[in-house]
This record gives C-alpha cells, structure tokens and sequence, in this order.
C-alpha cells in the first residue's frame, strides 16, 4: 500500500513541529541538508553543516532538538496528517506554488488541504479588520462575490471580521452559480475562482472556532494553506508570519476596514516589501474602523469604490462582464434618502440620530424602522449602520 | 402576684402583639425570662435591674418568672424592656393591674431608668392600635405620624409609674412642629442637569410613566449613573398606603426615618455589587431584616454594572419582579415583605465598553462571554434596554439646558393616572387579556409587530412586554386609543438586542 505521506514529506513535516523551529531555522536547515539528514542531523546521527553547526549551538537548540526529534513525533505527525487529510509540499518540489518560488521568505515546508490549483488562477488578497463594523462586512463579502465570478481568486486568512465575510462572499458566488447551473442545466458563463485561506494556527486547529464550517468548505472548495505543524496552537508570534505568506499569494492587496495598527497594517507591510499593488477601501473619517485605510489611501494607495477599481489593478478586461451589479432594494424617497445622506459613514446610535438630522424621537423610531424593513439600515447590538450596498 | 402587660416585637416589616405576662411568688428569689427570648432578650433582666433601681423603684425579693407569650413564636431585640420593667412593678402592686388594660409598651431601657427610642417604631405601634401605646421621646414624631390617636410618651420609667397612677399627665403632643411636613423633597436631582441624551430621556419619562423596568446599556461616561439617579424624581408622590408601607420598611432597619414623619416620596436605593444575597433579598438575623428589594419597594433599586452582581444575586430578584412581594421562609419563622420596585440596571455593552462597532476592540468571543453573565430570564425582565450613547463635546458645553424634572413629572403624573383609570394598574401589570383590550394596534403596527416575529427578532413572551411599552409611549403621546406606527416603532427600539452583533446574518445577494 501506498504511503499517505512519502518519507520526505513525513520527515520535513516533524522537523516543522519540532519546537522553537521558525521558518527561518527551517529553511536553513532544509537548505543544507535534504529532510532525511536533516533529522538525522537533529538526532545527533549525521555531521550537521557548518551553518547548521552554528545555528544549533545557540542556547541549547541542539539539544532541545534532539530531545524531541523522536519516532514517536513522526508518528503522531502521521496520524494528524491522515486524519484531516493533509498534505506536504516541499520547497523546490514540482508541485510547490510557483508564486512563492521566488518569494522573498518562502516557507520551507507547506502544509494545505485541498487542491494547489486554486492557486493558479489571478489572486487578490482581502484583509481588514476584525472588528469590522456592518457596512465594512457587506463591502467585503460583495466585493469577494463580484471578484470570484469573474476568475479571480480570493486570498485571505479566515480571521473573524473582514477575512471571513470576504470568504464567505467567494463561496456564496460558487454555490449560486452552481445550484443555477443544476436549474438550467448548462455551465455558467465565465469560469469561477475557488478561495484561498492562509491560517496561522495548524490546519487541523480551526481558530476561531465558530468558523469550523468556513475552514471546510474553503478546503472543499479551494486550498487551506499554513506553514505551521498540525496540532499547532495559533500563538501570537505566528500570525505576522502568516501574514508574511497572505501578501506573497497576493498579486492585488485590498485591505477592506483596518484601524491605524494591527495585523492587516502588517500585512501590507509585507505586500510594499514584495512591491504588490495595495488597495485601500476608503470610509468615512469618523469610522474607526477606517482610519487605518484612509491613512493608507492619504500615502498614494488608490482607492476600492468598487470591483472594477481591483480588476483594474489586475489588468483585467471587464467590459463584456456580466456582472453588472443591481441594488434590489426599493429606492427611497427624498426624505429618507436625506437621512440616509446624513447618517452614512459611522455605526451611530438613536441618540446621534435624533441630534444629527434634528428629527423628533417618534418620528425617528418610524423613519428608521421604514429603512430597516427596506434594507437600508441595520441595526447590530442597539448601534445603527446605513448599508450602501445592496 | 401575676401581672400581664401588652407590647410587640419586630419580625420582618411587621410588629406581632406580645403579652408579657409576670409572676412573683413564694420561693427562693431569682429571674427567668421563658417563651424563646433571644440574648438581648434575655439581658433585659439586668437593664431592668439597674433601671428600676435608679428610678427608686424596689426590685422583687421574691421568685420571679416573665412569659412572654404567645411563647410558639421567637422574641428578639430589646423593645419588651418597659413592658417587664412594669410588669415587675404590677406584680409588686406599686403600678394597678387594672389599668394596664388600656395600654402597650415598646421602650427600651437605660440604665438611668431612660426610655430609649427602638428601630421598627412604625410597625411596632401598628401592630398595637386597639391600645395606648407608650414610646420613647425618641420615637414619639415616627410613632405619631403612622397612628396619630393613641401614642403617648415618656422620659423614663419613674414618670411612667406617676402617669399610669394618675399623679402627673402623659405627653400627648408633638412638639416638633416640622415633623409632619415632609412632602416635599430635600435634594432631589434634577432632569435638566441631563445635556443631550434625547433616548435615555425619552426611556426614563417611559419608565416612570408605565412602571418598565429600565436597562441602560453604554460607555463609560455615558452618565448611565447620572440619568438613574434622576428617575426617582419622575415618580409621583407615594399614596398615603404606599407611605405607611414604605416608612414600615425603612423604620425597621433605621433608628429613625429620614425627617422623623412618613415617607412621602418614592425610595433610591443603589447597593454596591458586591452586595450579598441576604443584604438584597433580605433575612440574615432571627428579626429577619428586609433587604434592599424591600427598601426599594414603591420606589427605584438601581443596580449598576449589573454584569459584577453575583449570578445568584440576580437570579434572586425574578421572583420578587413577578410578584411585588418576597416571602422568606426560615425553619422558624417566614415573612412576606413588600419588593415591588422598579428596577433600572446599568451595564457596558462589553469588556472594553466602547460596544460601537468598529471601536469596540474586544473579539466576538469575549463578548459572548460578557454577555453570558446576564441571564436570559432576567435580561427578558428589562421592558426597555436602552443603548445609551456618550454625549459628544458641543452638548456637553451648550448652555442649553433640558427640560427640568418638574415639567416631565407632571407628563408622567397624568399618564399614570390615565393608566389607573383605564385599567387599575401601571402599564407594565398589564394583563394579555387586558392588551387587546386597551391597546389596540393601528393595521401598520400591527404588520410591523407581526413582522418582528416573522423574523425572529421578538419572542412571545417579548411580543407581549412591547405591546405594553407602546401604550405608555403612546399615553404619554396624548393618544389614549389605538397605538401607532411610531408608538410600537420606538418600543422596539426600546428594546435593544444585545447579542444581535454577534448573529452572522445571511447574505442577500
């Protein structure tokens, strides 16, 4: 019978979960020695190269190593592997992502779920932030919608807030197109992009919890990449690496909501280190949540009011697209599209509202619950959001 | 010879009649107290000693037994001291048996043969009005104000002994002239202190005006605290009932209520929330004292960063909100005491407490986790929640000022009133039957309600509480029939669903 996992790829994977092992420390050792000698290097069994010599002297990594460096950490490597189905992929291996090849920090040893060729397709990379406010949620999962009926992929890092509904846009445009295509009975015009997802944490440590089922149906549809071991906790040290692989999938970067500081800021650090093309989706300048990309569009980012601004980017013909986008609410009278003039921007409480637009408090009950019932505005926890698009 | 004096003791927030019946007889001399005195109970024995000696009255040389019947039933605290010390003195013949027919005691004694004034004065002197109750000066104002016939007093025991026999006359009258008048209120906050906040506002008029129990959900800064304290202002004057019970409560558990008469207006009450189960619901000692639901009752119980308060604590208080009442049930003894408050609760919509999204930088999970303190039944308890927002730099320096208590006072007096005349009882007591029958919905709210519970956002027990919510709206509205649109509209915004942020929703396209 054939193995799940050729020797190399098993060795290469327990040198990933050995500990204080970064993909710095792995690719050096992977650079020297193939897999096979590189544990055996660990072990103590082969004569390490005078890098790795070096390397293994500091602060008792050699050691620390060694101790580990057991059958036993194959084994359950191999039982983890198996159990969620998934693979290695080597750096220099045939099937290693040709986007990465000639990155400025490729990961030595690739763990992913799925199938590589989701890659293949044009990426963009979505981020933002993670608490995103309403509007901010709707842009993103709408802008993934758009972007993946056109063929282009969507890359992001399941992250609650803007990563997830960027995804959870991508795969609502493949269920929709394919339960059309069982209606009719004929293939959809166009070809469909399947997601990306780049995690932090070990593939079969589905962090946040509660997106359990978007980790699976990415999987299912496209490819679940992470450099990390199976079994690995999402400590914090390994989001910046993750993000590090996010930009370097990325041919287009758009960062969706993002305060001033935070992970997506970190990520488009790493995205202007690759020179990839950082868009920005601008806000309002009361929203919190989007301080961070005005910044971003403030220093020459140019500015996402829609997808064509991305295919644009991408150097993609839209003209004969067929995804001219419709708003199917019911359009709003001179009054309420006032208030909604007004209030458009930040989340904003009754209060505000009262204040803002000098309404009385009855006649503002009435007014909102009429934009709410007709999809304009939502209401989240007692905090108000206009909703611009359909 | 045999002796039986009237007097009470204090369980609860009621007095019960206590017959303190002497006996001295041939024997070796000696004191017992039966009839299941608790220790201070049982010391009385030398108060009176000391008392009667230093009064120049003679202590009895004889065999002596005091009963304190009914004897089934606990007696505690120091109030039967005057009613022993005169029993002595009955039984010695220095005082006429005959005449104590006509009269209670409750004093305590000093040693100087001083009465002394008693907690619990008010129902002490209530559960005593078929007699002439004699008090200590201390409590001749409080007992005076809740029965004002039959309440005599005296300085100390030796001027008892001479009035009882006729030699010197009891002090009958109030000398204290400002003692009845205390209907207007010392301090009282007031709403035009508030900048801005048109909500909050709008849900405390509501609140006072229909008796919903108010949650405030905001930042801090917010003046969450500020807007609560000045809710009791809206309430209208207690009623002379409500007076007697109030003043009851509190005069159990103070020496003396505030300015010494009844308690005209509605109570405040905050405790801190560490605060037990026993200080809020009541019990504790043998006297069974109320708790603060019970001092609250008839007024506001105002709980602030309601997420602190200990889950068993606020698991506590459903059952007195039901009820307007809590019966406490010890292995002795249980007593049913009044705790019909309303209840106004202030919390941070989450850790960080900024809650707006997009400024709120706590993860969805430590949310969740935040918002698991309050449970269910409790958080359903709250007719209006109420998002509470801070209020921005040019409202807090307008010299604008909001409309004063007085003025909103008088919309909540009238539309409470209308409610009693309508249907007997506030808003919130509104029955299902009585709904429909008062609160007839225009076709509009109706689909809007329906609408509601289409989409899950309104439960049924919720369908129920903001249909009660739109008819204080709308009484305060001046529309008296049928409730609008804009009525039913501003109840459910009222009605803020604090895990709604936390739904992923469905996407429309």
């Amino acid at each position: 019978m054939q193995k799940f996992l050729n020797e190399d790829h098993l060795t290469a994977a327990s040198l990933t979960a050995l500990p204080k092992i970064g993909p710095k420390r792995l690719s050096t050792l992977l650079k020297y020695h193939d897999p096979q000698t590189a544990w055996a290097v660990v072990q103590g069994r082969a004569k390490p190269h005078e890098v790795v010599a070096a390397l293994m002297q500091e602060s008792g990594l050699g050691a620390m190593w060694r101790a580990n460096a057991t059958r036993d950490l194959q084994e359950q490597i191999l039982a983890r592997c198996k159990k969620a189905s998934i693979h290695v992929v080597l750096y220099g291996e045939s099937g290693y992502p040709s986007c990465l090849k000639n990155d400025l920090a490729p990961p030595a040893v690739l763990f992913y779920q799925g199938d590589l060729s989701a890659l293949n397709a044009r990426r963009v990379g979505m981020i933002g932030t993670r608490s995103a406010t309403a509007s901010g949620r709707y842009f993103a999962s709408h802008l993934a919608f758009e972007l993946t009926q056109n063929g282009v992929c969507i890359v992001s890092g399941l992250a609650r807030g803007i990563d997830a509904w960027a995804h959870r846009g991508a795969l609502r445009a493949l269920e929709k197109t394919h339960s059309e295509e069982v209606k009719k009975s004929k293939p959809a015009f166009g070809k469909l992009a399947p997601p990306v997802g780049v995690v932090a944490s070990g593939l079969d440590y589905v962090y946040p919890k509660e997106h359990g089922d978007l980790w699976r149906q990415v999987a299912q549809t496209g490819v679940l990449l992470s450099e990390s071991s199976p079994g690995a906790a999402p400590e914090a040290f390994r989001f910046p690496l993750r993000n590090r692989i996010l930009a370097a999938l990325s041919e287009v970067l758009v960062v969706v909501e993002s305060r001033d500081k935070g992970g997506s800021m970190i990520t488009v650090d790493e995205a202007q280190k690759r020179d990839i093309t950082v868009l920005a989706v601008p806000g309002s300048p009361r929203n919190i949540a989007s301080v961070g990309t005005n910044l971003l569009v403030q220093q020459g980012c140019l500015p996402v009011v829609g997808v064509d601004d991305i295919l644009v980017a991408l150097g993609l013909d839209n003209r004969r697209a067929n995804t001219a986008s419709f708003d199917p609410r019911p359009r709003l009278s001179e009054q309420d599209a006032h208030l909604v003039a007004v209030m458009v921007g930040a989340p904003f409480s009754l209060d505000e509202f009262v204040i803002r637009t000098g309404v009385p408090l009855l006649e503002a009950a009435i007014s909102l619950g009429r934009l709410e019932a007709l999809g304009w505005v939502v209401n989240n926890s007692g905090w108000w959001e206009v909703i611009e698009f359909g | 010879m045999f002796a039986s004096v009237r007097s009470a003791t204090l369980l609860g927030v009621r007095g019960s009649r206590v017959d303190v019946e002497v006996h001295a007889g041939i024997g070796l001399p000696g004191f017992t107290v039966v009839g299941q005195p608790d220790e201070v109970c049982r010391e009385s024995r030398d108060r009176v000693r000391a008392a009667l000696l230093s009064a120049g009255l003679p202590w009895p040389t004889r065999r002596v037994t005091v009963n304190l019947a009914p004897t089934g039933d606990r007696k505690s605290g120091a109030c039967l001291d005057l009613a022993i010390a005169i029993g002595l003195l009955a039984a010695q013949e220095i005082v006429s048996v005959d005449v104590l027919s006509e009269f209670a005691f409750v004093a305590e004694l000093g040693l100087d043969g001083s009465l002394r004034p008693l907690r619990g004065a008010t129902p002490l002197v209530l559960a005593l009005t078929d007699r002439t109750t004699i008090v200590a000066p201390g409590n001749f104002v409080e007992a005076r104000a809740a029965t004002p016939s039959n309440v005599f007093c005296a300085q100390n025991l030796f001027d008892v002994v001479e009035c009882l026999a006729g030699r010197a006359d009891w002090q009958r009258e109030v000398r204290d002239a400002t003692a009845n008048s205390n209907t207007e209120r010392a301090g009282v906050l007031d709403m035009a202190d508030v900048q801005g906040q048109p909500v909050a506002r709008r849900a405390l008029e509501i609140a006072a005006a229909g008796a919903h129990h108010l949650l405030l959900v905001g930042p801090p800064g917010a003046g969450k605290t500020m807007l609560a304290e000045r809710l009791v202002g809206l309430l209208p004057p207690l009623t002379d009932q409500e007076a007697i019970a109030t003043t009851m409560v509190h005069s159990s558990v103070h020496l003396e209520s505030p300015n010494a008469g009844l308690i005209r207006h509605a109570p405040y009450r905050a405790p801190h929330h560490s605060s037990s189960m026993v200080s809020m619901v009541g019990g504790g000692t043998a006297l069974m004292r109320p708790g603060e639901i019970s001092l609250a009752s008839n007024g506001v119980l105002f709980l602030d960063e309601l997420g602190e308060f200990a889950p068993s604590v606020l698991d506590a208080l459903r059952q007195p909100l039901e009820q307007g009442i809590v019966r406490l049930a010890r292995a002795r003894t249980s007593v049913v005491m009044p705790a019909k408050f309303l209840l106004v609760a202030a919390t941070n919509p989450c850790p960080c407490g900024e809650g707006s999204p997009g400024a709120c930088t706590c993860d969805d999970a430590a949310r969740a986790r935040y918002l698991r303190r309050f449970s269910g039944p409790l958080l359903d308890r709250f007719d209006l929640r109420v998002a509470v927002s801070r209020p921005k730099t040019d409202e807090l320096v307008s010299p604008q000022r909001g409309e004063s208590t007085a003025d909103v006072a008088e919309r909540v007096a009238a539309a409470r009133e209308l409610a009693h005349f309508r249907s007997g009882c506030a808003n919130s007591a509104l029955s299902r039957e009585q709904l429909d029958l008062v609160a007839p919905l225009s076709r509009s709210a109706e689909k809007r309600l329906r609408r509601e519970l289409e989409n899950g956002r309104l439960t049924g027990r919720g369908y129920h509480r903001v249909r009660r919510v739109a008819r204080t709206v709308a009484d305060l509205d001046g529309a008296p029939d049928v409730v609008n649109d804009e009525h039913l509209n501003l109840a459910l915004m009222m009605r803020v669903d604090l895990a709604s942020g936390l739904r992923a929703r469905e996407l429309q396209f």
